[in-house]
């Protein structure tokens, strides 16, 4: 690729700059199975220095792939075309906070618990709460509409966006938006660039809405020996009207894999769901959590305990929250991989789809694990295998396509909180097959040289097995 | 998808399924000094994590710059305690380095200290450097760190004899800890059969944090840290003090010892503020894993993060219980009160535990 690095070093400086292999590589990689190397990694330090590189990117037709902690799991900041990667994290400045408003101003690269300690002091939080809290930023939430456990009641990233600051494919600066909760002025722009991956513009100063940090908090725990059971127990809970702060299921093998790595004592049963409820009148909680514990009863939940010791509640929750990389203990020989990670589906058909899961890794001879934040209808699974077998890739891609086609087939979709990437690309061209060339058309409106992290979301590879190298090695 | 042929790297083949384990999350990068100070993913655990993996698939050459990134860890142990697949990173920092340093790519500052080590026994490469022997009951294994503090090493000799201990010390050889973080593996299995005829031991006290971990790990010697020791013997005393404590990486996340210098401090009448990264989640001094040899502007720019954590108590003394952590904090406090005005005085534990003797309520 002809690129001027001495342009690009005048712009950010030369300690901004980074072109060794060794960097490329690194930054080649995020959480996904996929690698592919840019062809250099700058890091901006301002909204000025995001617009002139753009500027030059669209002047060259230089591909621009912006990127937070790279925890990423569907190979969002993976650059498929090379190019560069611009890594946000320098701009990790909380600009203001206006309790008054409700809200908050931030650059991308502020980290979401960072944020949170910051916002603690004025009796406020950013609510959607991702696994990954203490590592991932806001700009990397607002790329994939990122939610986290709290999103049964709170909602997802783009629930809590009220505005944002752009750069634009061409280097132009938007503001979007506004600083209100309603807001009724034409095109909704910014929850538009919530979940689009980098492909629409660089955000680079988002608007948040805080909420109140609940006062009154407890959580519970319910052990079920059949996944229907623990499926009707989500799905009663909040058709009943209640609103947990959270509503989170773990199966079998999610249990088995923390208790290997985390050394906890989990119950050896089909699953377990973790609730809890807060609220600034502890009679409204106490009512709340009781009610579930009640549910969790009339469905036959086992162990049913409920508490709001604060230490208690962290162990409560510990195997839940490092739950994911944890997996790659489940057993010798498997390792974890980020795939068919994160569908919604409908609540009645959370227990049906977690067995389909299971179903279909037998037949496929891999693992998979379901978890997830159940009460937002949000399933997390992966696939565990040995990656250095060919054979297993296969299967696993069997598996993948297969699943997906059942939770569309159910009125579920392909992702509810990780974002597409290209690894579910295939999956989602399927499900949005209507909406892909609306999609492309905004797409093209807005970055007609197609710059901003080509070859994702509607315009991924068809084949994601083969869309990079793996960044494993494949042996056998 | 392509399969990759794989390539025998010497000693990152051990390591292949750890690697494998990693999902890169990046949780290590919650609290890693040296990713919080440097703010690019390569210099990060999970950064050199990758690296390794290129070096073992051969994706990667070895090269002078790969080495500057593997060798630019305080090896503070916050990745170990923070990876939710308990992957052992620092082992795979440290055969990378191996691999490194094998390779041809150690830095003359590594190579002179453990070139020292081979020719004298200790990393100053001094012969002189050598401590009394005395006859005893107890081994006492004094480490380099200290045999390089001599004034230090008396006081704590003299704190264990008021307490009716009696150490014995006889001629002693380096741990060998420095020639495995620093990646020269052949050297130090040869070094480890000579410690072992110069210490022949079961069971030691340490004076040193990081030669206590090395003792249990690298030579499955149960050895007792000194202040685990003191703590069961100690008398009250009523200093009257106000300090903050700052735990060295090895002691609260190595060697998991948190309470004990707690205990101390509050019988010797000490009130301790804690900093707000404190205990198994304390922050680094930048001053280990060899860091403090090549990179010591890193390294001070870490131990000035701490050095502010430690003003924000409001007390005006530090106290830590390692001599690497006491010399970097010291630096950076200094350099602080130099250009910000604001200071606090650093001293190690021993010096407490002395002058709470001195003053020390007879039964």
């Amino acid at each position: 690729m002809n690129l001027d690095h001495q342009k690009l070093r005048e712009i950010v400086g030369e300690e901004n700059i980074r072109d060794n292999i060794a960097d490329l590589y690194v930054y080649g990689s995020d959480a996904s199975v996929h690698s592919k190397l840019p062809d250099i990694v700058i890091r901006p330090g301002s909204i000025v220095e995001v617009q002139k590189i753009m500027k030059y990117a669209n002047e060259n037709k230089i591909p621009v792939v912006p990127r937070g902690a790279g925890s990423g799991m569907s190979g969002q900041t993976v650059p498929l075309s090379g190019g560069i990667v611009l890594d946000m994290k320098q701009m990790n400045n909380i600009i203001e906070i206006r309790p008054e408003d409700v809200l908050c101003k931030v650059e991308p690269g502020v980290i979401n618990d960072e944020l949170n300690q910051v916002l603690k002091p004025y009796g406020f939080f950013f609510p959607p709460t991702p696994s990954s809290g203490k590592i991932c930023t806001i700009g990397g939430m607002i790329g994939t509409n990122a939610s986290g456990n709290r999103s049964v009641k709170y909602g997802a990233t783009r629930d809590a966006i009220l505005g944002m600051k752009v750069v634009l494919a061409n280097g132009d600066l938007v503001t979007l938006g506004s600083n209100t909760k309603v807001d009724s002025s034409g095109y909704q722009l910014a929850k538009l660039m919530v979940g689009s991956e980098g492909t629409l513009g660089i955000v680079v100063e988002a608007t948040l809405q805080i909420s109140p940090i609940p006062k009154i908090r407890a959580m519970g725990v319910a052990n079920f020996n059949t996944l229907e059971d623990a499926g009707n127990m989500i799905s009663q809970t909040i058709a009943q009207g209640i609103t947990p702060s959270m509503l989170e299921l773990m199966d079998n093998i999610a249990i088995t894999a923390v208790n290997n790595a985390q050394g906890l004592n989990l119950p050896n049963v089909a699953a377990i769901v973790i609730f809890e409820c807060n609220g600034m009148i502890k009679e409204t909680v106490e009512y709340e959590i009781h009610q579930i514990k009640e549910i969790c009863k009339n469905n036959n939940g086992a162990g049913v305990k409920i508490t709001d010791d604060e230490q208690e509640m962290t162990i409560l929750y510990s195997g839940r929250k490092k739950l994911f990389p944890s997996l790659s203990k489940y057993g010798e020989g498997l390792y974890t991989t980020a795939l068919a990670d994160d569908m919604a589906v409908p609540m009645s058909k959370i227990a049906d789809t977690v067995k389909k899961i299971h179903t279909i890794a037998k037949k496929h001879d891999v693992v998979m694990s379901a978890y997830g934040h159940c009460g937002a209808g949000l399933i997390h699974t992966k696939i565990l295998m040995d990656t250095t077998k060919q054979t297993q890739w296969q299967g696993a891609k069997k598996a993948v396509k297969e699943i997906y086609d059942y939770v569309h087939s159910i009125g579920g979709t392909t992702s509810g909180e990780h974002g597409i990437g290209f690894s579910k690309g295939p999956a989602f061209k399927r499900e949005k097959q209507d909406s892909l060339e609306m999609m492309r058309a905004i797409k093209k409106a807005l970055d007609p040289n197609n710059i901003l992290n080509p070859q994702k979301l509607m315009d991924s590879p068809n084949d994601w097995l083969t869309a990079t190298p793996l960044r494993y090695q494949i042996t056998q | 998808m392509q399969a990759t042929t794989q390539t025998k790297t010497k000693y990152l083949q051990a390591y292949e399924k750890q690697m494998n384990m990693c999902i890169r999350c990046a949780y290590c990068f919650e609290q890693c000094p040296v990713i919080k100070e440097v703010q690019w993913d390569t210099d990060g655990a999970r950064g050199k994590v990758i690296l390794s993996y290129g070096l073992l698939t051969g994706e990667l050459k070895p090269s002078q710059y790969i080495a500057d990134k593997v060798f630019r860890c305080t090896f503070c142990r916050d990745c170990l305690d923070k990876c939710p697949s308990k992957i052992d990173i620092l082992k795979i920092i440290e055969n990378a380095r191996a691999e490194l340093v094998n390779a041809g790519f150690a830095s003359d500052t590594h190579n002179y200290i453990i070139q020292n080590i081979k020719k004298t026994g200790n990393i100053y490469g001094d012969t002189e450097v050598i401590f009394q022997t005395q006859e005893g009951t107890t081994p006492l294994f004094i480490g380099c760190q200290y045999l390089g503090r001599p004034n230090k090493t008396k006081k704590y000799i003299k704190i264990l004899e008021k307490l009716g201990i009696k150490p014995l010390v006889h001629e002693e050889i380096c741990c060998g800890f420095p020639m495995e973080v620093l990646g020269f593996k052949e050297d130090y299995e040869d070094h480890k059969q000579e410690f072992k005829k110069k210490f022949p031991h079961d069971t030691a006290i340490t004076f040193c944090p990081t030669c206590t971990v090395f003792l249990n790990e690298g030579h499955n010697i149960p050895a007792k840290h000194v202040l685990q020791v003191i703590l069961e013997k100690l008398p009250k005393a009523n200093l009257n003090m106000k300090v903050t404590f700052h735990d060295p990486c090895d002691f609260s996340r190595g060697l998991k010892i948190i309470d004990e210098p707690r205990k101390i401090l509050e019988k010797l009448g000490v009130d301790i503020i804690e900093m707000k990264h404190t205990k198994q989640n304390s922050r680094c001094c930048g001053g280990g894993g060899g860091i403090l040899m090549t990179d010591q502007a890193l390294s001070n720019d870490i131990a000035k993060k701490r050095i502010r954590e430690a003003l924000d108590t409001g007390v005006d003394t530090l106290v830590t219980s390692c001599p690497t952590c006491e010399t970097t904090l010291k630096k950076a406090a200094q350099e602080i009160a130099e250009s910000e005005g604001k200071s606090i005085s650093v001293r190690n534990i021993e010096d407490i535990i002395w002058m709470g003797l001195k003053h020390a309520e007879t039964p």
